[in-house]
């Protein structure tokens, strides 16, 4: 019976928490795939429709143009988003002098609010002459571009600043994946006559593979939250080019139609892919291999 | 010539403890290898910085200038223009409402996280291990997904309008759970089984014990709740509108979207909403960067 008791307590002390993740996360998890399947009026469901809203939104050019948009935004922020934190890390394990300044300024545009530093970089990207992309190019000659009316253009650019923002970060995750490298490992393949294109081929790259793969993963899922980065700097245009279905889904809710229904549709299918890549992360996560 | 990149390989010089190592001969190889390294940390530099040293001289053109000119500096650094738009457009009280905004998630992160975290790492009662699997879960569920029928809730149950909703949403954060989770582990059982013979009640345990040993961890929760909150605007967008508690970021949201505002002012206002995060950054700095290197988390 006291062993009862205790139990009931701990789950008492327990339950502002589990309601609050309730409240703000389960639930409205639920009522998403719910609400995806009823025609909705303001914030009313009216009827349950089936799958009229998945049907629905599939034979819209928006939410086809957001699904490849989303594939593009992916193998970009593989190319730049993941590569360029490791490059980084690699770099400044190199520096004697100097590391602990590098680390922290490289770490210094993470600081800045997402939304300031979208702003910011809108300005840069300007096509007009003041533009300060623009008046760089024009000291090496080269006319004003437009950046963000270009089609081919945008996601590249909204990954770079995303990248900008965040690779300091990574690059300290890396950093102490390099630091926890056995030394005698470097000197056994030195005597062995190993140059440093060997060393980080055989030793440095194996030994961050791991953590490298997790954080792919989680690279990759966070680009499934890309939203207010496209609406602040394009609005999701040039003519949807840049227009991700988080950017969809607010703006089938909140762009002044309300529809709710449609919204959630876009917002389940998100959330299907996703669980794709949590299982695949949860792979990666059991193959881990030690390497000492 | 000796350049003071080749003088790192000197005996004064602090061990090297990247690929490149100290019982590496000094060929020219290593040497240019060496130089390029600095070459594009430099680089790295002027990236970093360039964008937001831009920003704050762009702050100090006026509109005409702003539209006009070519150059990287404004033709004089009036600083009235930053007070005159920080009057004009009352960012005072935008400040102040950010400021509401963090006091009470920060309270709310430590508290509801903290002792969600104490159920699932300490006091374990029978079940919680399906509670612990779905916030683990939740980890990985970006928030926007469940946003739009949040909003919806906070419409039906009138909640929107104050900062109730953003207050008590820090109470659900399933990295400050994590966080505190790992830290609440490290903690000796034998404290807390001596505590409880001593007829202390669970919750005297957490708040007179378990919250004490754990200031390092509720150090960093402070800090990652405190920068959350004052970056974050789609949710307080959503809950407090353009009514009188709008926060910084929700502000310069509905600047840089409905485009009311001057360039000049606009960037501005970036300016003002970078000044805390930075000052919070540089006091911090030491305490954010050895987190984000042990537990991998970069908040």
């Amino acid at each position: 019976m006291a062993k009862f008791k205790q139990h009931a307590t701990s789950w008492f002390i327990m339950l502002p928490g589990i309601i609050l993740f309730g409240f703000f996360l389960w639930v409205p998890l639920l009522q998403s795939v719910r609400m995806s399947f009823y025609r909705t009026r303001n914030i009313e469901l009216v009827e349950f429709v089936g799958f009229d809203n998945f049907i629905s939104i599939f034979n819209r050019h928006e939410f086809r143009q957001a699904l490849v948009n989303t594939f593009s935004y992916t193998i970009w922020s593989i190319l730049l988003g993941f590569l360029v934190p490791i490059f980084l890390a690699l770099i400044i394990g190199e520096t004697v002098r100097g590391k602990g300044f590098f680390r922290t300024v490289a770490y210094v545009p993470n600081v800045l609010p997402g939304l300031a530093a979208m702003i910011l970089w809108r300005a840069f990207f300007s096509a007009e002459s003041t533009g300060v992309i623009n008046i760089l190019l024009g000291h090496l000659g080269i006319g004003p571009m437009t950046f963000l009316t270009e089609a081919n253009w945008v996601i590249p650019i909204i990954v770079l600043i995303s990248t900008w923002r965040g690779a300091g970060a990574t690059a300290l995750i890396y950093m102490a994946g390099l630091a926890g490298i056995n030394p005698e490992l470097y000197e056994a393949a030195t005597i062995d006559g190993a140059g440093i294109w060997k060393r980080i081929r055989y030793i440095t790259a194996p030994a961050i593979f791991n953590l490298g793969s997790t954080l792919l993963i989680l690279q990759i899922i966070a680009i499934f939250q890309i939203m207010y980065e496209p609406l602040v700097l394009t609005r999701g245009g040039p003519d949807n080019a840049s227009i991700s279905l988080m950017l969809l889904m607010w703006n089938y809710a909140f762009g002044g139609n309300m529809d709710f229904g449609r919204a959630s549709a876009v917002a389940v299918i998100t959330a299907v892919i996703l669980l794709g890549f949590t299982v695949l992360y949860q792979i990666a996560q059991r193959r881990k291999v030690d390497w000492d | 010539m000796k350049t003071k990149f080749f003088n790192l390989f000197n005996k004064n010089a602090p061990p090297r403890t990247g690929i490149i190592r100290d019982f590496d001969k000094k060929t020219t190889g290593i040497k240019v290898t060496v130089f390029f390294v600095y070459i594009v940390c430099a680089i790295v530099v002027v990236l970093a910085l360039f964008p937001i040293y831009w920003v704050i001289m762009a702050g100090f053109k006026d509109l005409r200038e702003f539209m006009s000119s070519t150059l990287i500096h404004p033709y004089a650094f009036d600083f009235t223009r930053y007070t005159t738009t920080w009057n004009q457009l009352n960012i005072i009280q935008n400040y102040l409402n950010s400021f509401y905004a963090i006091i009470g998630s920060v309270v709310s992160a430590l508290v509801f996280n903290g002792l969600l975290a104490y159920g699932l790492a300490i006091l374990k009662p029978k079940g919680y291990k399906i509670v612990h699997n779905m916030v683990l879960v939740s980890l990985l569920i970006p928030a926007t997904i469940a946003l739009v029928p949040l909003f919806i809730n906070i419409q039906r149950f009138n909640m929107g309008g104050f900062f109730t909703p953003l207050w008590l949403a820090a109470g659900a954060n399933a990295i400050n759970v994590v966080l505190f989770r790992q830290f609440f582990l490290s903690i000796p059982g034998s404290i807390i089984e001596a505590a409880r013979m001593d007829g202390c009640s669970q919750l005297k345990v957490f708040s007179k014990i378990v919250m004490p040993l754990s200031k390092p961890i509720c150090v960093v929760v402070t800090i990652f709740t405190v920068n959350g909150v004052w970056s974050d605007f789609l949710l307080p967008f959503l809950v407090l509108g353009v009514g009188q508690w709008q926060t910084v970021m929700v502000r310069l949201f509905v600047f840089s979207t409905q485009q009311t505002i001057n360039n000049d002012d606009l960037m501005r206002a970036v300016v003002f909403s970078m000044v805390p995060p930075i000052i919070l950054f540089f006091i911090f700095q030491k305490k954010l960067t050895e987190n984000i290197v042990t537990s991998g988390i970069k908040g």
